[in-house]
């Protein structure tokens, strides 16, 4: 990880927010912290668990001319800052807490959702959960899991977002009174859309990452997703039956399409 | 490990290919030699043939100012020229007894139609007549296996960017996978046709006059806000260029009325014409660099190639230079004009590397041209 990039973050924070660097994206670094931006009770220790935020930071791009570089910047702060303000009031879809964003800085507080998976098998996003579970691939409780995320998704289309990435690390599980719960993060390429075009290209994205990491048992896996995803659409009558079947024929006409076609000038 | 040698050159010492290229607008036939070496039998060393260039010929059909080539047009300038081109080419190469040659190395596609079907029926003449086997080559393919050769980088993430290709490309299980490409035209398209709008000569090409005109920018501070259209991996770039041509026109007619262009109250003048090529070129540059770097982070790579014929262009290497710096152990390779535009050498290279497999054109009716080929289609057989 660039070292002047911490070295930035550490100005901008103040030595006071303690910091510890955690990934590098193409576009984004991302940090945790133990304090928290404005309410100073939230900093303290919850029993034994130290109490964790995430700081995402999007430092400025040297490359790009400086006024490309301020728009971008701060137009996709925002749109995050705001989908995940608005996804948060969604009755039953989990998404981390916005705390705080400073949109012209490029930097946003979250609420830090997820843990270690049991003997070492890296933190708990779906990835590396169903990693684990490779020895015993349709397990219940897997089974359980994915229906849960395609449950968020269907909650997420329905109610007219988009998610952009969605890939197997982009879902983070969180355990409540011992059942994992799915959480979606990461909306750098989030969006509120309509279309079912964005729908069913959102389903095909998720589908080819599965695939690509867990091949063996992509069939059943995606079956098990698709089957939450629906339960969400079926639930709300005879409008959700129609929206379900245009997603859903959308979803497989993109996975005909394969997305690539001949480029001509 | 890769055996570049299954197929043993005539003369036993070295293998000599010739390339001819013809896809768009200029026409390129190269001679190349690659020594025989025990090295390649059993190793990964396709970017590290030690490749020599016996002759690098290259003539461009220009159209005047405002006008872009047509197919017909180009396809008879190739016509015209072929045959000159590729006399000269063996005469610099000192290659006497032409049947020497161990391929004779032809573009398949992408590219315009009929100047391809132009060069290939040379191809199929000569191979005829001298008794040489045909390769078809990938165009695109053709500058990435150039790139890797000039520049010895063994793994990079491709920026392909041309007057007919704007592609990010990385190499994955003997195949280039493009992660990200243009969703209409064109990034060397896009500039070529702004270049058309503001009449400005197409010698010694567009991109490189709009790159002049952008450098005499006296107002480089405040940019001219133009839409920024990266999508996910994938950009877009005819919108960006509906919307400078309209700009373009504008300022061309004196319409007082663009408050962009004018001031509104004293209708001065506020923005040139070499303030809008500069916002243009930093604009589209910038979107290529990202998509680039995304493509970077994704395979976690940290070299970067640029082919293509915008790959020339000075401040877009330097930028992606500026990205790479930031990340660990960044390098980016880049090659000047006599690679970077369509060459005979590159074809060449590509459809050497392929005969040395053993992957030749064993019947005239498989050397179709193709408008339509996309890089992914090549199976990469000299590469692990």
């Amino acid at each position: 990880m660039s070292k002047e990039v911490i070295e930035q973050v550490v100005t901008y924070l103040t030595p006071n927010v303690p910091i510890v660097p955690i990934s590098q994206g193409a576009e984004a670094f991302v940090f945790t912290t133990n304090v928290h931006p404005y309410n100073a009770s939230a900093c303290k220790t919850a029993g034994d668990i130290p109490v964790k935020y995430i700081i995402k930071y999007r430092p400025p791009k040297k490359y790009r001319h400086p006024s490309i570089d301020k728009t971008l910047t701060k137009h996709r702060t925002l749109s995050e800052s705001r989908i995940l303000a608005k996804l948060s009031q969604v009755p039953g879809l989990h998404v981390p807490k916005l705390i705080a964003c400073d949109v012209y800085n490029g930097c946003i507080w979250i609420e830090f959702i997820g843990e270690d998976l049991p003997e070492s098998h890296g933190f708990s996003n779906l990835k590396n959960f169903l990693w684990m579970y490779k020895t015993d691939p349709y397990n219940i409780a897997v089974e359980k899991v994915l229906f849960k995320v395609g449950e968020q998704i269907g909650l997420l289309h329905w109610n007219d977002y988009c998610h952009g990435d969605l890939t197997t690390s982009n879902l983070v599980l969180h355990q409540e009174n011992g059942d994992w719960s799915p959480y979606l993060i990461d909306f750098g390429l989030g969006s509120a859309s309509t279309l079912v075009e964005d729908k069913g290209v959102d389903l095909y994205v998720l589908e080819r990452a599965i695939i690509s990491t867990h091949s063996k048992f992509a069939d059943k896996y995606n079956e098990w997703i698709l089957m939450g995803f629906k339960s969400v659409y079926e639930n709300e009558g005879k409008k959700g039956q129609q929206k379900l079947k245009d997603v859903i024929k959308r979803f497989e006409e993109v996975r005909l399409r394969g997305r690539k076609r001949s480029m001509l000038g | 490990m890769v055996n570049l040698n299954s197929v043993p050159p005539k003369n036993g010492q070295c293998y000599l290919a010739l390339g001819l290229e013809g896809s768009a607008n200029k026409l390129g036939v190269g001679i190349i030699k690659h020594p025989f070496l025990s090295k390649h039998e059993n190793s990964d060393l396709s970017h590290y043939c030690e490749m020599e260039i016996l002759s690098n010929i290259r003539d461009t059909y220009v159209t005047p100012p405002g006008e872009g080539f047509l197919p017909r047009d180009t396809a008879r300038h190739h016509r015209n020229w072929v045959v000159r081109l590729v006399r000269r080419a063996l005469q610099e190469a000192n290659v006497s007894d032409p049947s020497q040659l161990d391929t004779i190395c032809f573009t398949k596609g992408p590219g315009m139609g009929a100047p391809l079907h132009s060069v290939v029926i040379l191809a199929r003449t000569l191979s005829i007549m001298w008794d040489v086997p045909l390769v078809g080559v990938n165009h695109c393919v053709g500058h990435i296996e150039m790139g890797r050769e000039i520049t010895k980088a063994e793994n990079p993430v491709v920026l392909y960017v041309s007057g007919g290709n704007t592609q990010v490309i990385a190499y994955s299980e003997n195949c280039y996978r493009i992660f990200g490409e243009t969703l209409d035209i064109a990034i060397g398209n896009c500039l070529d046709r702004f270049a058309r709008t503001l009449k400005i000569p197409n010698e010694p090409s567009p991109g490189f006059n709009i790159e002049q005109l952008a450098k005499k920018s006296l107002n480089k501070q405040d940019l001219v806000e133009l839409p920024y259209t990266v999508k996910g991996m994938d950009l877009s770039m005819s919108g960006i260029l509906g919307y400078v041509d309209s700009l373009a026109k504008d300022l061309f007619n004196k319409n007082t009325k663009n408050k962009i262009l004018f001031d509104p109250k004293t209708g001065e003048q506020l923005v040139t014409v070499e303030d809008i090529c500069y916002s243009l070129q930093e604009n589209l540059f910038a979107m290529l660099v990202e998509i680039t770097e995304r493509a970077m982070a994704h395979v976690n790579s940290n070299q970067v190639l640029i082919v293509g014929g915008v790959g020339c262009n000075v401040r877009l290497q330097e930028m992606m230079a500026t990205m790479c710096r930031d990340r660990s152990n960044g390098q980016v390779h880049a090659t000047d004009e006599r690679f970077c535009i369509d060459n005979g050498v590159m074809i060449a290279q590509a459809g050497l590397l392929q005969f040395r497999m053993g992957n030749v054109v064993k019947d005239l009716s498989e050397t179709v041209v193709t408008q339509k080929f996309r890089t992914d289609e090549v199976y990469v057989a000299w590469r692990e």
